[in-house]
């Protein structure tokens, strides 16, 4: 029935000369149309017009037929009108005075008798997003606000907000929040309400960063009568208007324990909706309630876990993913009210391998002593599984939980039988972690070293199971009858092994070996030594020279260097911070969960909030890969401008600017005393090995730079500090938590670190520890070169105001975004100066 | 808050483009996204993650039927908010349009805007209730062509704004016209299971639903309650469900939407019970592996099982197979899946499969073993055991006709050799 342009659809570029001929042909009938009063025109027109729009969808630039489409829009015809509507509001913005041509009819629209065709075109009006016809916008607002249908009110709510994004004043002028505040108190109708509660959030949000008043408000979005207000009705919103209060309750602050439970008794039927966006949103009501109340806070745990379960089962496989998620975060948090369900999180044949990673996560954490033994039977299953990377992450679990249990004995046993499935990758994948086992419970060699020693080196190809194997050689050569010979085999491959770790390795076993079986060894370490010094690699080139150095010296100390007595490992070190996930945990609910990462690192700064968006299209980073792209380009950028400057402009940039170009130019003496690698070089190549291992030396590049009076810039002289701080103030995270989430911005700033400064700042702690020199205490610091994120609380001497500080600093450009929130708001403007000529002053001292 | 939705075709051409807030997407992130596919899921959409982050944009996409759903946005939002959003577009374009693929939306597109412009505004979900998007935008089925036809009135836009928009039961449009006074309630249920090497059973759970087909007129009130509620360990419901009757006495009473509906969903675990077995056996020595699978019926159900598939991946590194069975057919595809079709299991005999696998030159053992999927259906029961013991219908004229049936079919039901 529609006729879709089959040519045009194909040829999706707009010089093609058949879309060309497409508009034109287009064009030239809409222009006949346009003043026809034949009886079938409206037949005809919406025929044109389909075809416009379809062309327009298959990506031709149709913006050439504007103002044909503008003349032929008086039509009554409600299709035609709104294909006429979608055509202006994607073409308007590039036509700006051709628009002016439309407002004439959307505004007599606004009028109409059917709310369907005033609501539309109110949509409409609001849809064009062109700057200089805001005028004709307010008044359609306004009256619109006021009419009698819901469905025009509900439009007319989002307006306002779109107006807003047009021109902030004009929204702001026409009092139309006010209008907005009063309608979501009093509509009857709740999509009405859920609208204007939508758009206040959106307006309010983006001109609390310049405005008291709006900050206030927004707090009052918080209070209690319009959060109770909202939730007493929430069987009247619909689903997704649901989601909304919800946010909206998260962050609500109870005052007492009577609140929480009535909240509570409220919502709980909600984690029965249908709609897994609901039950989620409900979820992070619960969580964020209870808080402060532990006991309560296990028990919102127990309660929650069966919808999740159900959504992960039954839900669609496109909601499972993102559940499993959430599921992961809470497993992770609180492993332990999960253990009984283990098997929920079996790997099923059929699932996809990221879900399969996941579920193993979490029956890793969640396994003790009840169900280790279900647990690892079942992850010895997968390990003979044909998705290979699963297979591996499986005996990496086994290993995992038997370094986390008490009785490693069976668990040992298993993985010993690994080593018998005699497969290339399991055998490797198991070494380390026997490895791994071995420096934990030291008591389990003889076990695992009877089993270890049968397995053919020449058998493994993978560098990390063959370092494995040698490093075990080494450290427990007393005891395995020929692991002197074993360890010569291996030093006449030596060509043949390509990969240093496993090189290094051999080295430091072959060492070892000497000093428990000297005389049969002592050919092996001849040869090692010699491989070792004529190799080309940097690292086993050093340690062959040191070890042969360390000989020559004095066997004796070089026997207390290589054999010390070992302790055992205790703990080893995990991954991800525990602040880090607090991070994420806060952010439940939220994109963050999915990635696994709180969201400071992975959306800009720009659009951090919920609704501002961005223009500037090449910022947006997700994990560190992107970040240290960013980076090197910049930092290359930056190298480029220091070759076309003059050696003088050099200097002063050096001084002046960034760290990143400061240390590259200056600093290449520094570099050589890190490894002898570097012979001659440019600016340009430093700086890159810089950006590879931001952490070498930065000290040492300090004090040179100082040596070299270049780095020390005059320090400004800072103003004496009208304010005086608590020396010893006192915050807990929860309740700096809440008062973030409860303050109103107080100022906001950027301010400038001196180079120094921004040159320590590779080690985070050093900036927390002068902060604290200043009375300012850190309550949480994260990320990662060259953006950290820090927060701050103070406390102003003698009373009980705090001020609460957010500091993204990021040491490539020198430059920290100041966030500031107050108790006491008047004193913010003081406590700022303070704050930043601590800042300033910060690797001067 | 969404910003954008693309529906993208088979070959990520963009098929609907509608932009939903000020800060336009651009297009060009639809390349992007193709370009993702081809590289991690060799051009197959359905692979692919569903939240996805490109240089400029999150993305959040639905495979339905050949047509991607993707959305974009650059601010933190819940990530189950825009895929449920993005399964309610695709649900209600399906039902709008009776089927969906690339063809049917080409040629519906503007249907398919209108319907878009109502569900969204300002990338906030507004009004994503079939019954009441019915009512501001009409279906473009054979009837309404039809009237068009004779009446000369040609308008896809409903002639009036729904009540229902203002009323306290949004799922349902306050006057149903033209009903057939006729209830429909049928539980479907599918089993996952897991049996392992030796034939124990790993996990056994039940996902159900509770499916209504509704065509009574006015404001009717349906309670409906289930012989052994207890068995269930978990249960969604439908907006229209009122909690607290469930909560006190397991007793569903709500007053329905018209048509078709998910009235609840349930989870039951720890099932006991399955009602077939499939006997495994894979021996390999020498560069050769016999294989030899069994079927046949653990527990009888009471009904007859019907279309029992059983399906494994063959392992890798073989040369050739060859596999015969006493009983349906063995099909070997081009992907290696060898699919094994019984259909009912005879009387007669016990399906048996067997044959032999010729490994790679040097091998002399499999080390992967696979693992054998299988599908069943049986009509009539619900394997865990739940049974509607009543359901009374109020607030109609006459006593409707009502019509119970049950389901059970495999999920997720494998075996491990």
């Amino acid at each position: 029935m529609a006729p879709t342009a089959p040519t045009a659809a194909k040829s999706a570029s707009p010089s093609q000369p058949s879309g060309k001929s497409e508009v034109a042909d287009l064009k030239q009938q809409l222009r006949q149309l346009a003043g026809s009063r034949a009886p079938d025109a409206d037949d005809q027109r919406r025929d044109v017009f389909k075809r416009v729009i379809s062309c327009m969808t298959a990506g031709i630039d149709v913006s050439a037929a504007f103002g044909e489409m503008v003349l032929c829009s008086a039509t009554s015809d409600v299709v035609t009108k709104k294909m006429c509507y979608l055509y202006v509001g994607a073409h308007a913005r590039a036509h700006p005075d051709l628009a002016l041509l439309t407002i004439n009819f959307l505004q007599r629209d606004c009028r109409d008798q059917d709310p369907t065709i005033r609501g539309l075109a109110l949509r409409s009006l609001c849809s064009l997003r062109v700057p200089n016809l805001v005028e004709y916008l307010v008044t359609p607002l306004t009256t619109g606000l006021k009419d009698p249908s819901a469905y025009v009110r509900m439009i007319a709510a989002v307006g306002a907000a779109k107006l807003y994004h047009i021109s902030a004043t004009a929204c702001i002028d026409a009092d139309l929040p006010a209008s907005l505040k009063a309608l979501m108190l009093s509509d009857p109708d709740a999509q009405v309400v859920a609208n204007c509660l939508h758009a206040l959030q959106e307006i309010w949000t983006l001109e609390a960063a310049s405005s008291e008043a709006a900050a206030r408000e927004i707090e009052t979005l918080y209070s209690k009568p319009v959060v109770f207000y909202l939730l007493n009705k929430i069987k009247e919103f619909s689903e997704w208007a649901q989601c909304l209060v919800l946010e909206l309750a998260s962050k609500f602050l109870p005052s007492d324990n009577n609140e929480i439970f009535d909240i509570m008794n409220l919502l709980e039927d909600r984690l029965q909706h249908a709609n897994g966006a609901v039950v989620l949103a409900t979820i992070k009501v619960f969580l964020h309630l209870t808080m402060s109340m532990t006991d309560v806070h296990q028990q919102v745990y127990e309660r929650i876990k069966a919808p999740l379960l159900t959504l992960v089962g039954a839900g669609s496989p496109e909601q499972s993913y993102s559940v499993l998620c959430h599921l992961h975060l809470l497993v992770m948090r609180a492993p332990m009210l999960f253990s009984s369900d283990y098997k929920s999180f079996y790997c099923q044949f059929s699932d996809p391998s990221y879900v399969k990673k996941l579920k193993l996560e979490m029956l890793t954490a969640i396994a003790n002593e009840s169900n280790t033994y279900e647990i690892v039977t079942e992850l010895c299953e997968y390990a003979g599984n044909v998705d290979v990377p699963i297979a591996r992450e499986s005996i990496r679990a086994v290993g995992k939980i038997a370094l986390q249990q008490y009785d490693v004995n069976a668990i040992v046993d298993r993985l010993l039988q690994f080593l018998e499935m005699d497969k290339d990758f399991v055998t490797a994948e198991t070494l380390v972690l026997v490895k791994d086992l071995l420096r934990k419970y030291p008591q389990w060699s003889h076990d695992c070293i009877a089993v270890v020693g049968n397995i053919s080196s020449k058998n493994i190809q993978e560098p990390k199971g063959k370092a494995a194997l040698i490093w075990m050689l080494g450290e427990y050569s007393q005891d395995m009858h020929d692991a002197p010979y074993i360890l010569e085999s291996l030093v006449e491959n030596w060509d043949e092994e390509h990969s240093p770790e496993v090189r290094l390795h051999l080295l430091t076993a072959v060492m070892k070996c000497f000093f428990k079986r000297p005389p049969e060894t002592q050919k092996a370490l001849g040869a090692t030594l010699a491989a070792g010094l004529s190799n080309t690699h940097q690292d086993v080139h050093d340690r062959a020279l040191f070890y042969y150095r360390l000989l020559q010296y004095d066997p004796n100390v070089a026997e207390r260097v290589v054999n010390p007595p070992k302790q055992a490992v205790s703990v080893f070190a995990d991954t991800q911070s525990g602040e880090m996930k607090d991070r994420i945990f806060d952010e439940f609910n939220s994109l963050s969960v999915v990635y696994q990462k709180p969201s400071y690192m992975f959306t800009d700064k720009e659009h951090r909030g919920p609704f501002e968006y961005s223009e500037d299209l090449t910022n947006l980073t997700v994990g560190a890969e992107t970040t240290e792209n960013v980076i090197s380009a910049q930092r290359y950028q930056e190298n480029d401008n220091d070759l076309l400057l003059s050696t003088s402009d050099k200097e002063d940039n050096g001084t002046r600017a960034s760290n990143g170009s400061s240390t590259s130019t200056y600093n290449a003496p520094s570099d050589l005393i890190g490894s002898s690698l570097i012979s001659s070089q440019t600016p340009a190549e430093t700086s890159l090995i810089n950006t590879i291992g931001p952490t070498s030396s930065s000290q040492s590049n300090f004090s040179l730079d100082d040596l070299l009076g270049l780095g020390v810039t005059e320090s400004p002289a800072p103003s004496p500090p009208v304010l005086s701080l608590n020396s010893k103030p006192v915050l807990d995270p929860g309740t700096f938590q809440r008062k973030w989430g409860q303050l109103a911005l107080a100022l906001s700033q950027e301010c400038s670190l001196s180079p120094q400064g921004a040159a320590s700042l590779m080690n985070p702690q050093s900036l927390i520890r002068h902060m604290q020199s200043n009375y300012i205490q850190c309550i949480a610091s994260g990320g990662q070169p060259p953006n950290y994120k820090f927060f701050f609380y103070a406390q102003k001497d003698g009373a009980t105001a705090f001020f609460l500080v957010e500091c993204i600093v990021n040491t490539a450009s020198a430059k920290a975004q100041l966030k500031i929130k107050a108790d006491d708001g008047t004193a913010a403007e003081a406590f700022s100066t303070l704050f930043q000529s601590a800042l300033s002053q910060f690797g001067l001292s | 808050m969404l910003q954008c939705v693309f529906l993208l075709s088979d070959s990520g051409e963009v098929i609907v483009e509608k932009q939903m807030t000020a800060h336009r997407v651009e297009r060009a992130i639809c390349g992007w996204f193709w370009d993702y596919v081809v590289a991690h899921a060799a051009g197959d959409p359905s692979k692919v993650l569903q939240v996805v982050v490109s240089p400029t944009h999150y993305l959040f996409q639905i495979y339905r039927n050949g047509i991607t759903f993707l959305a974009c946005t650059q601010v933190e939002m819940p990530p189950l908010l825009a895929i449920e959003f993005l399964s309610r577009v695709a649900d209600v374009l399906t039902d709008y349009l009776g089927d969906l693929n690339e063809d049917i939306v080409k040629d519906n597109f503007v249907i398919v805007y209108q319907i878009l412009d109502e569900m969204m505004d300002n990338g906030f979900p507004l009004t994503t209730e079939p019954n009441i998007l019915k009512e501001m935008i009409v279906p473009p089925n054979i009837v309404n062509k039809m009237l068009n036809v004779v009446t000369g009135k040609s308008s896809t836009l409903g002639s009036k704004l729904p009540d229902a928009a203002a009323s306290f039961v949004p799922w349902r449009t306050t006057a149903v016209k033209d009903a057939s006074n006729e209830v429909y309630v049928n539980i479907v249920e599918e089993l996952d299971a897991c049996i392992n090497r030796e034939g124990g059973l790993v996990k056994c759970e039940a996902y159900g639903e509770v499916q209504v087909n509704c065509s009574l007129p006015g404001v009717p009130e349906l309670t409906m309650s289930f012989a052994n509620p207890t068995i269930i360990n978990d249960v969604t419901f439908h907006p229209c469900v009122r909690f607290r009757p469930w909560e006190s006495n397991q007793v569903l009473s709500f007053v329905p939407p018209d048509g078709h509906f998910k009235l609840m969903s349930y989870r039951v675990k720890k099932l006991k019970k399955t009602p077939i077995y499939v006997k495994p056996q894979l021996t390999s020595d020498s560069g050769n592996c016999r294989v030899s699978v069994m079927v046949g019926i653990r527990n009888d159900p009471g009904k007859p099982i019907d279309s029992i598939i059983v399906q494994f991946q063959l392992p890798p590194l073989i040369v050739s197979a060859d596999l015969t069975a006493n009983y349906g057919t063995v099909d070997i595809l081009a992907d290696k899946t060898c699919l094994w079709t019984i259909g009912q299991i005879p009387k007669d005999k016990a399906p048996a499969l067997s044959g032999n696998l010729r490994l790679e030159e040097g091998l002399a053992q499999l080390h992967t073993l696979p693992t054998f999927q299988v599908k069943f259906k049986i009509m009539g029961v619900a394997l865990s055991g739940l049974q509607i013991d009543k359901l009374d219908v109020k607030n109609t004229p006459n006593a409707p006709y009502k019509g119970f049936r049950a389901q059970t079919q495999a999920g997720k039901y494998e075996v491990r050799s």
